[in-house]
């Protein structure tokens, strides 16, 4: 790997190294700039690193001090964050699915959210590009949306749980689909195919997994650039004339100074606010790209909220990635009387993760919870993914407490809106006739989770109601570019890392014809 | 033109001379050294035992039947393994397959011009538990969730496999049809032309045989170029086959022997690549007891082979006599 001092402005310092940042590193060092990619977790090596542990693996989790509050605290560290080389691609789901075209003019089609600076039919292009770098295993084809083309690999075949969800909608009448997904469904490079361990959201062990540490790192590495981990980015430093000039970082110990000509930041929808708003200073006393005071506002998740039952027959839910169908049905239906979609999806929660379901929301424990696990082989659940709308009550702020690296603690607050809940209860009677249909028993609701981080430096039209504009170049702050889950204006009713992916891809094309200008 | 070489065996049969059948061992013979020094292609004159000739490419078909026969046995074996035998009649294609190898190899090593009453039994049997069986598939594709969609044709029981019992029964009927042949007649099957039958009848299963590794192969994306040979070459072959029982003449078709010749080494050139592409999977040979499971299925490629050896054995027919 290519080493550069520190000393030496490079042309850009990526500060992550997820579905956002990586992408950007590889495209950026391919066309020729020089980039550092600072990450604070390791640098893993799966197939030595990883093991088939749930414990073990919170390795790959962001678990560092959080203050969360607000009606609904979001619970935080296992699946919206992750800290390693890769990002939360790391541990994510696979899923990877395309936004409906509408989302991206939420507020003049659909009448709720913001509109996106982004034309579909442009993203539609890099949803594409995405798809290939990351030889999404999908349907031939897709039952929804507008026409793609085939995914570059063929879908997986169906586990237990995915055929539950068929059953289920089949017996209601909806579409669903084979989910496309980011496992190889065959050989890819020095890659394998999918084994179905099921251990995907903590960590593949297999390298079958597309995360961005078995793709885009490796192109970036071999186009030049250097990825520097466990380098915790604290502060953005930037100079009289208003550009930033690095970053500085703590790396072995000590804190360092990276000299640079653009700073990206793609550390998502926490760390991102986080970094800006602890880069304030005499110009910029609110935090960098701040002026409309919108960073750290309009933070969205998504409801995660599940069904659960058992089968007669075995499922074993827990093999094979856990998300292998999908309906989107509701995502774009709009008859219903609220605002927004929801897609859910078929569940393998791992045994502890079932152990927490079991105890959080039906309250089991001891003896009961112990009969209870005996039937794990037989549990089956429906998961939905949920737009949550953007409300600039909810926010990440600093609080006075240090962690430890001497950072201000950030503060996620969050309350549901009556538009979320009235989704929720849509979804969760959806979802519970699904199940019932499909033959289950017992069914039970888990209300309480959610997944996924949006919203806290969007972007937009103006500099006054956005904090990045279309190409995810700040509005204050030329030189610096923000690009990861924090400038999505609406989240929409899927997962996020595809069109992360495809706005990273977009970036580094605007990057290289704003360059190619002299407009950097 | 010299008779002797183009004779091998010869019986005599009284007024054989007299035969309307004027069919001849072979189209093409290596004629032995002129007086000029070179060999001469020539074509064997029409007054051979049809008899002879009918057994021996019958046991040519035998072979290829066998050959279908045991990539079935393997293949099966394999796939119904990993089924776990679910269902109890999972056990079938393992009997008819290996009861099908069984009298083919019997019927290879059988010189006599004429069918057997074993083995004729044996391969309709055969062909009918084909047909049993891909009924079979195409209920458990339809029974589950999707029905007939890329998913079940992808990963239910896949519907062309019993297609090859099918296959290697039909062949062994018809090579106990070519062997069937009175000493004085054209062979028939079923009162059609034997060579141009056999011929429609091969490129047909080549043909459906394509449409396997098609399916199979576009499920793996085509992810290694090579994967696209079977669906490149053999369809050449069942072309050219099919265009050679559309026409009577009795003319050599050196061009579609060696595409035959081609088809038939690509089965064996597959099964290389198969055991390749076992390596591929996660462990590799390391882990073979799963990944031969779960990898590209090894004895599949075969069945290519032996639908060429039947396709030889069809133009061998087509060119010793005019149809």
């Amino acid at each position: 790997m290519r080493q550069f001092e520190e000393a030496d402005a490079v042309d850009f310092v990526v500060v992550g190294t997820g579905a956002g940042g990586a992408p950007l590193i590889a495209g950026l060092a391919e066309a020729g700039f020089s980039v550092v990619g600072l990450d604070a977790g390791p640098f893993f090596r799966p197939l030595e690193d990883f093991a088939s542990d749930e414990t073990a693996q919170r390795q790959v989790f962001w678990t560092d001090e959080r203050i969360v509050d607000g009606a609904n605290p979001i619970v935080m560290g296992d699946n919206n964050s992750g800290k390693a080389v890769g990002g939360s691609t790391v541990h994510f789901a696979m899923v990877s699915l395309r936004f409906r075209p509408e989302w991206f003019k939420a507020r003049t089609l659909l009448g709720y959210g913001a509109d996106w600076p982004i034309d579909w039919q442009e993203i539609w292009e890099y949803y594409g590009r995405a798809e290939r770098l990351l030889a999404i295993s999908g349907p031939v084809t897709y039952p929804w949306g507008p026409p793609r083309p085939a995914y570059p690999y063929r879908e997986h075949q169906l586990n237990g749980a995915a055929e539950v969800l068929a059953r289920g909608c089949e017996a209601m009448g909806l579409a669903w689909t084979p989910t496309p997904i980011a496992t190889l469904s065959a050989p890819r490079g020095d890659a394998h195919p999918c084994v179905y361990r099921g251990f995907c959201r903590v960590g593949c062990s297999t390298n079958a997994k597309q995360s961005q540490l078995v793709t885009s790192i490796p192109r970036a590495i071999r186009a030049g650039a250097e990825i520097r981990d466990l380098a915790m980015v604290g502060r953005i430093e930037v100079d009289e004339a208003g550009r930033a000039t690095g970053v500085h970082y703590l790396r072995q110990g000590r804190w360092r100074f990276q000299r640079a000509r653009n700073v990206i930041v793609a550390g998502y929808a926490i760390e991102t606010p986080r970094l800006l708003l602890n880069s304030a200073n005499a110009q910029f006393p609110e935090g960098l790209a701040n002026s409309s005071g919108l960073v750290g506002k309009y933070l969205m998740t998504q409801s995660n909220q599940a069904v659960f039952g058992k089968m007669d027959q075995e499922v074993r839910s827990y093999k094979a990635p856990p998300s292998l169908t999908v309906t989107e049905h509701w995502n774009y239906c709009d008859e219903k009387d609220f605002f927004g979609g929801y897609c859910w999806m078929a569940q393998g929660p791992l045994p502890i993760e079932w152990v927490n379901v079991l105890t959080g929301s039906k309250g089991l424990w001891g003896r009961a919870l112990r009969e209870e696990m005996k039937d794990y082989n037989h549990q089956v659940g429906l998961k939905m993914v949920g737009e949550m709308l953007p409300d600039p009550r909810n926010q990440v702020t600093l609080t006075d407490e240090l962690d430890q690296y001497g950072l201000p603690v950030p503060r996620i607050t969050y309350s549901w809106g009556d538009n979320d809940k009235a989704m929720i209860a849509h979804a969760l009677d959806q979802m519970q006739m699904g199940l019932e249909a499909a033959g289950a028993r017992d069914v039970f609701r888990q209300e309480n989770d959610t997944c996924h981080l949006y919203g806290t430096a969007r972007m937009g039209f103006d500099p006054e109601t956005s904090v990045v504009d279309a190409d995810c170049r700040s509005w204050d702050i030329p030189n610096l570019w923000i690009c990861d889950g924090s400038i999505f204006p609406t989240c929409g009713g899927v997962n996020p890392s595809l069109t992360i992916v495809a706005l990273s891809l977009r970036t580094v094309d605007r990057i290289k014809a704003l360059a190619s200008r002299g407009d950097l | 033109m010299n008779p002797t070489a183009v004779i091998s065996r010869r019986r005599e049969h009284a007024g054989d001379t007299k035969s309307p059948s004027t069919w001849r061992r072979s189209a093409l013979r290596r004629a032995p050294v002129t007086k000029r020094g070179a060999h001469q292609w020539t074509r064997a004159p029409r007054n051979e035992r049809s008899d002879e000739l009918a057994a021996q490419v019958g046991r040519r078909l035998n072979g290829a039947s066998g050959t279908l026969a045991a990539s079935v046995l393997f293949d099966s074996g394999i796939e119904h393994y990993v089924g776990a035998f679910h269902n109890p009649a999972m056990i079938t294609p393992l009997i008819t397959a290996a009861a099908s190898l069984a009298a083919s190899l019997h019927g290879v090593a059988d010189r006599r011009p004429a069918a057997h009453r074993f083995r004729d039994t044996v391969y309709a049997a055969a062909a009918l538990a084909g047909c049993a069986g891909t009924a079979f598939h195409l209920y458990n594709i339809t029974k589950r969730p999707g029905g007939l969609c890329w998913q079940n044709l992808f990963y239910a029981a896949p519907v062309g496999a019993p297609m090859a019992m099918l296959l290697s029964g039909s062949l062994g009927f018809l090579a106990e049809r070519v062997r069937d042949t009175d000493a004085h007649e054209d062979p028939k099957i079923l009162g059609l032309p034997a060579g141009r039958t056999l011929a429609a009848a091969t490129s047909a299963g080549i043909a459906g045989t394509v449409g396997e590794a098609a399916l199979l192969h576009f499920r793996g994306a085509f992810q290694n170029p090579l994967m696209l040979a079977p669906v490149t070459i053999p369809p050449v072959a069942a072309a050219l086959l099919g265009r050679a029982s559309l026409d009577s003449s009795d003319r050599a078709r050196p061009f579609t022997r060696w595409w035959l010749r081609l088809t038939a080494a690509l089965g064996f050139l597959g099964v290389g690549l198969h055991v390749f592409g076992v390596h591929r999977q996660m462990g590799g040979w390391r882990n073979w007891r799963q990944n031969v499971m779960s990898g590209p299925p090894i004895p599949a490629p075969p069945s290519f082979t032996g639908l060429a050896i039947a396709g030889l054995a069809a133009l061998t027919l087509l060119e010793s006599r005019g149809e």
